[in-house]
């Protein structure tokens, strides 16, 4: 840390506060127990904080945000640190509040479909805990054996399951939450529509920045009766992409409908060996149907003639829980395969609209090109959600930088077709400069009048998601409104 | 304040602005000018000039809906958005629709229709509501038990501020985390934080087949039914239960439940089968299909939202409950309430004859014991003065007095209309 880095905050009567309010074992200060907390799941950037907090319980969680009120100092939650975009990137000088420890399933009420959790709570773990009676939580995304709930509904988490069943905010009925200030509210409720504002829908999605969830009602889902996987191999992109537009133009939504190209189907067969994804196809589409017996044979058998009509080369189809699990395999496993075969891989999260997948993927090929990176392309299809990945190596000098360009190149991309700069993995520090190509200033202030509803002193999260005119420099600086004078210090 | 119009003369056209008599206004609105901007910059002109003037604003699509929600401290200046009625985009390929918020439901139903696309909400009054009306007010229906409410179905929105600026928030993509979720906190927000000005949801394909599955009988057997349904793995398009007046009214005895399902057509008869064989004998049943199917639906909403007002002195209202309790609150309401619980959300309508304060504060009761809410949507303005109309019962008023007072600072917007006095 250089002399300039020091701190300018006394932190030991803070650290006294918390170690009164939670006892010192759970809060954290030596150098290396912190050392893992100094990044999420986006590693190519680290900070320390300046102590890290594990709170049990709502009340304790408050008394922590109390104290950092009182002192003025800022906050960042964290779950389980698996974000790609660095929403839980400790802040210098800031308090990094740990909710992993806070992991209890306080509720499970079958009647009603609903499951009461903390915020630590593992994803799958819901699932587990409701499978037996034959229920399951839908949001699943492809990190839901690490990540926590809180995190997902921080991010409104999607995963492969999200086409039929909706993303993470489609599926929390209330929250408990820890203002900014301390105190505790409950937002939404048992039953959806409460009077009032959504809140809960306002505050899934947004990052750590309005709050801490401390409980989170859940829905829950029956499981269904019959799945159904189908592979399909494409000798083009198009064909792929125009097979996707048919299924969804007959009037078909399936579960889950995912895209892999030729790059990553071969990087996961090097890696995971499925011996299931044919080699020299250009793209493949894996696609899961499910409901009762009868419909989905029938839906299968269209949307395999669909596919077949589409130019599809082979089709095989998985009914046996094994089977499927087989074919899925590889693409669950697609991230891992990329950093097997790579030092290092920078995943990117972009929306385009479903119709615009052949232009944007030969785009995307072109940037790769022109910034000399290859490109693999894994994909939630069916909603034309992208997850370019970027391999490159981090101890070659200047290498990270031009990925982050290209990563950058490809997020206007998605802008220019009408798409998004993210789909789920959330923008936290790492886009929140793309911000402004995507919003104009009256939207990003406006935007910025929530946060000053909720946090007129900035200080949960504050340098995540909205651009700030010193980071992000002229794109933001009409949108002065969310760095208020006092937080000049960070 | 006659002099609003005058003063509006000066931004917009004269042929936009006219008196307040053009509307069905409920008695206790009495604005000095009603405006019907004709484009978004219209609007945004008016809003800012209502701003400069601080006038207080109402906004409306077709305008009759006005009388529900909180009766409020008076307003200057109601802004219609009936003519902003135009598509902008209807992308076909992926299904979804940006609208201005004056294009009427009923309007673009066949034009979506024509690509086997629908929007999935039936709101009350659907050859009215107007897409900046529903959103407002949240409003849909049996449609709620598979494509969710407004809040799962919109996915970008652009507004104009109290200040007459134009805002935006979400995008025209299905997936997308990008800045804070401004669709939900509109969405079921009266017109107090701005007046929404285009909308684009995410659309679903049409099915092919459809049936409906009648259920009668009485109150223990049908409470179970339902409770094996919730632990089936069936997937109705819709799924509602039906007070005895309700019923009635289609022509049934007791308790119905009634049951939508959508899907091809092998999918469908699957399903149809499946609850046939979990209803027991102390329940009959009926399937309807073809025009049936359809109009069993249709009349449910005429009877909640009848077109011509029966009663002058009846009440709406909407009710939530955890869906394991409908049946049970539904036999305790008084006899000859209409009432609609969906299955899935246990958000409800229900309609009574008359009702006193003390009624529809044990009605609350009922609903807030168990977790839920009861909110007067229709009532006379003298009930409406002695109840509270929204029945919050949370925590959370003053997170959403800091929003008001960020959107709208001077207090303009649909002024005590809103849960909360806001
Ligand atoms: C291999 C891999 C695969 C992934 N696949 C997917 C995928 O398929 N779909 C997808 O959507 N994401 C995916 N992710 C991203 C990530 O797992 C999700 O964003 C996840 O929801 C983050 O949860 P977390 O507990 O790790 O949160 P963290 O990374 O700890 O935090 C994420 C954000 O949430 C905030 N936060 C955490 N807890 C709370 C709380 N209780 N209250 C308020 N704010 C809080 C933090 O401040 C931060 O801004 C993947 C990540 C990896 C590494
Ligand atoms: C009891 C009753 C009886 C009725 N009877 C008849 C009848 O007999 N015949 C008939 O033709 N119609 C009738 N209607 C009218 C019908 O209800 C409405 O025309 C229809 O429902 C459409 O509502 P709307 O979209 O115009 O919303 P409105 O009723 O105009 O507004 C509903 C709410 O949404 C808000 N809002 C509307 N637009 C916006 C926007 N763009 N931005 C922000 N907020 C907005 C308003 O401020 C208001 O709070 C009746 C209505 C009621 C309640």
């Amino acid at each position: 840390m250089t002399v300039a880095e020091r701190s300018r905050i006394d932190w030991v009567p803070i650290i006294d506060a918390f170690s009164v309010a939670l006892g010192s074992d759970r809060v954290v200060r030596r150098k290396e127990e912190i050392l893992v907390y100094e990044c999420d799941g986006l590693t190519s950037y680290r900070q320390r904080p300046a102590v890290v907090v594990l709170p049990k319980t709502t009340e304790q969680v408050a008394a922590v945000v109390k104290i950092c009120d009182r002192f003025q100092v800022p906050f960042v939650a964290r779950g389980a640190g698996t974000g790609l975009s660095g929403g839980a990137l400790p802040i210098a000088d800031s308090v990094l509040i740990v909710t992993a420890t806070m992991n209890q399933i306080l509720s499970v009420d079958l009647d009603n479909q609903r499951v009461v959790v903390q915020p630590g709570v593992i994803n799958n773990w819901v699932t587990q805990a409701v499978s037996g009676a034959g229920f399951y939580y839908a949001p699943d995304p492809s990190s839901q054996s690490v990540c926590s709930v809180g995190g997902n509904v921080a991010e409104n988490s999607g995963g492969v399951h999200c086409l039929k069943y909706g993303v993470t905010t489609n599926h929390v009925l209330g929250l408990k939450v820890v203002l900014p200030t301390g105190d505790i509210v409950t937002l939404g409720g048992e039953v959806a529509e409460t009077p009032g504002y959504d809140l809960c829908g306002l505050f899934v999605g947004s990052e750590g920045t309005l709050g801490i969830a401390t409980e989170i009602t859940l829905r829950i889902l029956k499981a269904p009766q019959s799945i159904q996987v189908l592979l399909a191999d494409f000798t083009s992109v198009e064909a792929a992409g125009a097979a996707v537009s048919a299924i969804t133009s007959a009037g078909i939504i399936p579960a889950g409908m995912e895209m892999m190209d030729n790059f990553s189907l071969n990087a996961v067969e090097d890696v995971v060996a499925t011996n299931c994804y044919p080699r020299d196809a250009a793209a493949i589409l894996l696609i899961e149907i499910d409901g009762l017996p009868a419909e989905v044979t029938a839906t299968g058998d269209r949307i395999a003639d669909l596919c077949r009509q589409n130019g599809a080369r082979t089709i095989t189809i998985a009914t046996e829980a094994e089977e499927r699990l087989r074919l899925w395999k590889g693409r669950k496993a697609a991230f891992a395969a990329m950093g097997k075969l790579s030092p290092d891989y920078y995943v990117q999260d972009g929306v385009i609209p479903r119709t615009q997948l052949p232009y944007v993927l030969k785009e995307i090929e072109a940037l790769g090109d022109k910034h000399g990176y290859r490109v693999a392309n894994v994909f939630h299809a069916g909603d034309g959600n992208l997850h370019p990945l970027i391999l490159y190596d981090n101890a070659i000098p200047g290498q990270l930088e031009q990925v982050e360009d290209l990563g950058g190149d490809i997020l206007k991309l998605c802008v220019r077709v009408g798409g998004s700069i993210s789909g789920e993995h959330g923008i936290g520090a790492d886009k929140r400069c793309y911000m402004p190509d995507m919003f104009s200033p009256t939207d990003l202030e406006t935007m910025g009048w929530v946060r000053q509803a909720l946090d007129p002193d900035l200080l949960a999260n504050p340098t995540k998601l909205l651009p700030s005119p010193r980071t992000c420099g002229e794109a933001a600086h009409s949108i002065a409104a969310v760095t208020l004078p006092n937080v000049e210090h960070f | 304040m006659a002099n609003v119009a005058e003063t509006l003369g000066e931004v917009v056209e004269r042929d936009r602005i006219l008196p307040p008599a053009s509307l069905h206004l409920p008695d206790h609105l009495t604005p000095a000018a009603v405006v019907y901007p004709a484009t978004e910059a219209e609007l945004s002109a008016i809003m800012a000039c209502a701003w400069e003037n601080s006038w207080r604003v109402i906004p409306c699509g077709s305008g009759s809906k006005l009388s529900w929600g909180g009766v409020g401290s008076g307003v200057d200046l109601i802004v219609s958005t009936a003519r902003l009625d135009q598509v902008i985009d209807h992308a076909v390929g992926d299904m979804t629709l940006t609208a201005q918020a004056g294009a009427k439901l009923a309007d673009l139903a066949p034009r979506l229709a024509q690509h086997n696309q629908f929007l999935a909400v039936d709101p009350a009054y659907p050859e009215q509501a107007t897409l900046g009306g529903i959103v407002a007010t949240a409003d849909t229906g049996s449609l709620r038990q598979r494509y969710g409410g407004l809040r799962d179905l919109l996915i970008g929105i652009s507004f104009v501020r109290f200040d007459g600026a134009i805002a935006k928030a979400g995008g025209r993509v299905v997936k997308n985390v990008a800045g804070y979720d401004l669709m939900k906190l509109l969405t079921g927000s009266y017109g107090s934080l701005g007046i929404i000005s285009q909308l684009t949801f995410r659309l679903y394909p049409g099915q092919d087949a459809s049936k409906t599955v009648v259920v009668t009988g009485a109150v223990g057997e049908m409470e179970a039914l339902l409770s094996a349904l919730r632990l089936s793995p069936l997937t109705p398009a819709a799924l509602d239960i039906l007070s005895p007046a309700l019923a009635n009214r289609l022509g049934y005895e007791g308790f119905a439940l009634i049951a939508r399902f959508q899907s091809i057509a092998p999918g469908v008869d699957e399903q149809v089968e499946s609850l046939l064989a979990m209803v027991g004998p102390a329940l009959s049943a009926q399937v309807l299909q073809g025009a049936e199917d359809e109009q069993v639906w249709a009349e449910v909403g005429a009877a909640l939202f009848p077109m011509f007002e029966e009663q002058n002195e009846a009440i709406v209202a909407k009710v939530g409950l955890p869906p394991a309790k409908a049946v049970t609150w539904l036999d305790q309401l008084p006899s000859g309430s209409l009432a609609r619980i969906h299955g899935g959300s246990g958000i409800g309508t229900v309609r009574l004859a008359a009702a006193t304060a003390d009624m529809v504060k044990e009605l609350r009761r009922g609903c807030t014991i168990n977790q839920g809410y009861f909110t007067l949507l229709e009532a006379p303005l003298s009930l409406k003065k002695s109840v509270d109309v929204w029945g919050y019962s949370g925590n959370a008023l003053g997170v959403m007095k800091a929003i008001k007072a960020q959107f709208d600072p001077h207090n303009c917007l649909s002024p005590g209309r809103f849960v909360g006095g806001l």
